[in-house]
């Protein structure tokens, strides 16, 4: 699959700071995860995409677009949302969207009826009438969103969507992103420190250290746990459970939750644990194979960077 | 919940011409600076004084014609309208206006072309430099403070350039937002004034003889959109509270201009002269400094444009203005041009 994505080499220096430490990124149509710590790179990176600001060194494409040169042709083709709470003081939040489809190009009367369409698809109502400075965290969300997605972009680029959103409309907006990107064909790049939101619709995900690319990979690949696993949930005397398989000789792992990971090389995991527990007496609630946690995955992955471990 | 929710749907239809994105960005601050109760109330008093020069074109016309009548040996019911009589009055009334006594010499002359053309030149001359260019001190004052700094302040500059739109295209959309308020408040009662006095004049035969006038108009209304609106919108670009913006305009014109007036002042009092004294004013050290006030440099530009000054006594001001123009576009473009 081609890449829609490409970055080589590429090292962006503010004065004495390396915001990005020769990178090389190839990203491929579909939902990607963009993870990272403050200060790691996420939002210089994707200024350099949208071409506001320029690599120090390196060759990037976008979509097929030399991200030095042609930053314009690739901002037509892209929708971003940004983090910052940005907004045209002084416009309704229909008009604020009118506006950006106007800025994109689309004739002032076809940018209202396209706003009223997109607004109506975030569920914006009648609210969508007053000033935008008068909206709450999370109405300036959906109308930064809707500005976004009103010009219909090839590739959507947003930075920490979710955050200041109630879990409903979080569940909600996830959906939208993930019926643009599965019905619509779009691309989506998805900013985040929201780990559940990633888990949730992401096919990749690319995680930032220190101004480096610590990892890029689909997200199945990440859930997969290194050895065969499982995750156990007992009715009662889960203890007793968990004594019998360390007497098998398998890794048991009591989990917060009351649930217990198995981890053995055998292949015959299953019928260990089931001949534990009839021989411990304990009735087994649940067994589904256990995956590696994305929390645990980005941690493992930011504190094995080089750098942190100087720092520490 | 919508009566018909169509969903998210493609976009079918032709994108604009990438050279005209920057009217929207006019469009919509010029939309957000009508929402202004004082920018209409000022909108609406800029055209008052279009009344006042309208009978001052109204006294010259019947001024020629008497003059015209009393030449072909018949009495007039109009000879205290003669040219005589509006010379004497002008120089006493408007001693103090430029250009005041190359009007009285063409009115000696008789040439009634040349004196229509004068006349008209130099009514519009000082409507660019009195009435209106007040107004276009509280105008700008009132519009251009806020159109930068409001996108400083709301980081509205992010959704401006993740779109397909250049710094360039950006600071030319702002720059006309002042512009265009400046233009329906000079420009246009200026064209409408030449049109009243085309309508009041004898014949045909003045459009020939005064072809020149609108193009006037149109140069003149450069000299004072493009300093005014560059200086504005660069201090708007310098800060995100709209009132330093205000405050350092109103500053710049009041400080310069307050500036020169006591330099003028000084230098009448070891004259022992009125302080508005022709010999003071043509002191060097008044010409001199004249340049450090805004409104001075602008009144030498609408003085040389419109003919009533030459080169040589205007290019402190023509060079102050232009210094100013692109020293303020400097500094914008770099301001707008910084990480966003």
């Amino acid at each position: 699959m081609t890449s829609l994505i490409s970055l080589k080499q590429i090292t962006k220096s503010f004065q004495s700071m390396r915001a990005l430490d020769g990178i090389d990124l190839e990203v491929r149509a579909g939902i990607t995860g963009l993870l990272g710590a403050n200060g790691a790179g996420k939002s210089t990176l994707i200024k350099l995409l949208l071409g506001l600001v320029q690599p120090t060194s390196g060759t990037a494409s976008f979509l097929g677009f030399d991200v030095r040169k042609q930053g314009r042709q690739i901002r037509s083709r892209i929708g971003y949302m940004p983090e910052d709470d940005c907004y045209i003081s002084g416009l309704s939040g229909v008009n604020a969207v009118q506006f950006s489809g106007c800025l994109s190009g689309i004739p002032k009367t076809e940018a209202l009826r396209r706003a009223h369409e997109i607004l109506d698809f975030c569920d914006m109502k009648q609210e969508r009438y007053r000033m935008v400075d008068t909206y709450s965290t999370g109405m300036r969300q959906k109308i930064k969103f809707a500005s976004a997605i009103v010009h219909d972009p090839e590739f959507l680029i947003l930075d920490e969507p979710t955050s200041g959103l109630d879990p409903e409309e979080r569940e909600t907006l996830l959906k939208r992103i993930n019926l643009l990107a599965s019905q619509m064909g779009k691309s989506v790049l998805i900013s985040t420190h929201i780990l559940p939101d990633v888990q949730a619709i992401c096919d990749d995900v690319v995680i930032l250290a220190q101004g480096k690319v610590r990892l890029c990979e689909p997200l199945v690949n990440l859930n997969r746990t290194t050895a065969p696993s499982f995750c156990v949930r007992a009715l009662e005397n889960i203890d007793q459970l968990a004594m019998a398989l360390e007497k098998d000789n398998v890794e048991v792992i009591k989990n917060p939750d009351g649930t217990l990971t198995v981890a053995s090389q055998s292949s015959e995991l299953p019928e260990i644990i089931w001949n534990a527990a009839f021989q411990s007496g304990v009735s087994i609630q649940s067994l589904i194979p256990a995956r590696n946690s994305l929390e645990e995955v980005f941690l493992s992955t930011v504190t094995d960077s080089p750098s942190t471990e100087e720092n520490t | 919940m919508p009566i018909h929710d169509v969903g998210y749907r493609r976009l079918k239809n032709e994108n604009n011409s990438s050279l005209f994105r920057w009217l929207a960005i006019c469009r919509i601050g010029v939309q957000l600076a009508l929402k202004s109760k004082w920018v209409k109330r000022l909108m609406l008093s800029a055209w008052l004084p279009v009344t006042y020069w309208a009978a001052g074109f109204f006294l010259v016309e019947k001024a020629i014609i008497a003059d015209q009548l009393s030449a072909m040996g018949e009495g007039s019911s109009f000879d205290q309208f003669s040219m005589l009589a509006l010379t004497e009055s002008m120089t006493n009334r408007f001693w103090i206006f430029p250009g005041v006594n190359d009007l009285q010499e063409v009115f000696q002359t008789g040439d009634i072309p040349e004196i229509r053309n004068t006349a008209w030149r130099w009514m519009l001359m000082t409507f660019f430099r009195y009435p209106q260019a007040i107004i276009i001190l509280f105008l700008v004052g009132f519009i251009a403070p806020s159109l930068i700094s409001q996108d400083i302040r709301s980081r509205a500059l992010l959704l401006y350039f993740s779109r397909p739109i250049s710094r360039f295209e950006y600071i030319w959309g702002k720059l006309c937002v002042p512009s265009i308020f400046i233009i329906l408040v000079t420009t246009l009662p200026a064209l409408c004034l030449y049109i009243i006095a085309l309508l009041m004049s004898p014949d045909i035969s003045t459009l020939p003889q005064t072809w020149d006038i609108p193009v006037r108009i149109i140069i003149a209304t450069f000299g004072l959109v493009l300093p005014t609106s560059a200086v504005a919108l660069m201090l708007s670009s310098l800060t995100q509270e709209t009132r330093f913006a205000n405050f350092s305009w109103f500053a710049i014109w009041g400080l310069g201009h307050g500036a020169w007036l006591t330099i003028a002042l000084a230098t009448s009092l070891q004259m022992g002269r009125p302080l508005f004294d022709p010999a003071v004013m043509q002191s060097d050290i008044v010409t001199n400094w004249s340049a450090i006030s805004l409104y001075n440099s602008l009144g030498s530009l609408q003085s040389y444009i419109f003919g009533f000054s030459t080169f040589a006594e205007s290019w402190r001001g023509i060079i102050s203005l232009f210094g100013i123009t692109a020293f303020s576009m400097t500094i914008l473009y770099r301001r707008v041009s910084s990480p966003v």
